[in-house]
């Protein structure tokens, strides 16, 4: 092997290396230095404890004014294709954490409501 | 001239990589936008989550419930917030219920008199003549980020 090409092999070994270093440095800065940043999320991107304590607002709301139109539209704040199905999680959530059995019982209200108005859902 | 020539391609090399390492946590894998907390929402749907609050507390007036879920907007000041929002609603023609429920709730908590080491930190205390600990579980307590926020003035949940 002549020197030179002993070189180039050399130098090709350096330039991956750097390329290397230069993809750790990214990483570490976009992950870890300046990631996205959490600001102006929506409703759809709440965790689920969140969106639960959210749906239970609704129903306080519905089993007061028994008003599903405004059950429906506030629900639609958290942006879910089924309301049915995100009340439902709602319900297995609250149940899987302790919930109150009267907050259990309140969602339950909204949900064979929701069924009752959305049955294509 | 030839050492020259090195140098440049090491620095090439870093920064061709330094792209690849950008491009790919801001475009191609970036910090998901998912399990957020409802201080990170956008001004506008903390302002409808507000709203919710308040109305929910003019129905069934627990307003331990009430100021806990709104703490979870971290507004550096709650009533100021709320009174704030209920005068633009009423400012911009907007619906006078909800201002009204905004206003009450705001009203509520400035004139509460509660002393939470002294009525919430033990079961005991809710037999003191202070007001009845509402028996509902606080539903953000259950995990452990909100129930960080709030230690101290958690009622035990129920079962």
């Amino acid at each position: 092997m002549t020197e030179a090409s002993l070189q180039r092999k050399q130098r090709s070994l350096f330039f991956i290396l750097t390329i290397v270093i230069g993809i750790t440095a990214g990483l570490v800065y976009g992950w870890l230095i300046n990631p996205v940043a959490y600001t102006d999320t929506g409703p759809h991107t709440l965790r689920q404890d969140y969106k639960t304590d959210y749906v239970l607002m609704v129903a306080e709301l519905y089993h007061a004014d028994q008003d599903i139109k405004a059950a429906v539209a506030d629900l639609g704040f958290l942006g879910s294709e089924s309301l049915v199905e995100l009340v439902n999680q709602a319900v297995v959530f609250a149940g899987q954490v302790g919930y109150a059995p009267t907050d259990v019982e309140l969602m339950l209200e909204l949900v064979r409501s929701l069924k009752a108005v959305l049955p294509e859902q | 001239m030839e050492s020259q020539r090195s140098s440049w391609y090491l620095l090439t090399g870093l920064i061709l990589g330094l792209v690849i390492g950008l491009v790919f946590t801001w475009v191609v894998s970036p910090v998901a936008y998912s399990d957020s907390t409802p201080v990170s929402l956008r001004e506008d749907f903390k302002n409808h989550y507000r709203s919710m609050i308040a109305q929910v507390y003019a129905k069934n007036t627990n307003l331990l419930r009430a100021e806990s879920r709104l703490m979870l907007l971290g507004d550096e000041d709650t009533v100021e917030a709320l009174a704030a929002q209920a005068q633009r609603i009423l400012a911009e023609g907007g619906a006078e219920d909800e201002a009204r429920a905004l206003a009450a709730l705001a009203a509520a908590l400035a004139s509460q008199t509660i002393k939470p080491e002294a009525t919430l930190s033990s079961p005991a205390s809710s037999e003191s003549a202070e007001p009845v600990i509402p028996t509902n579980t606080l539903p953000p307590f259950n995990t452990a980020t909100a129930a960080s926020v709030l230690e101290d003035k958690t009622p035990s949940p129920e079962p």
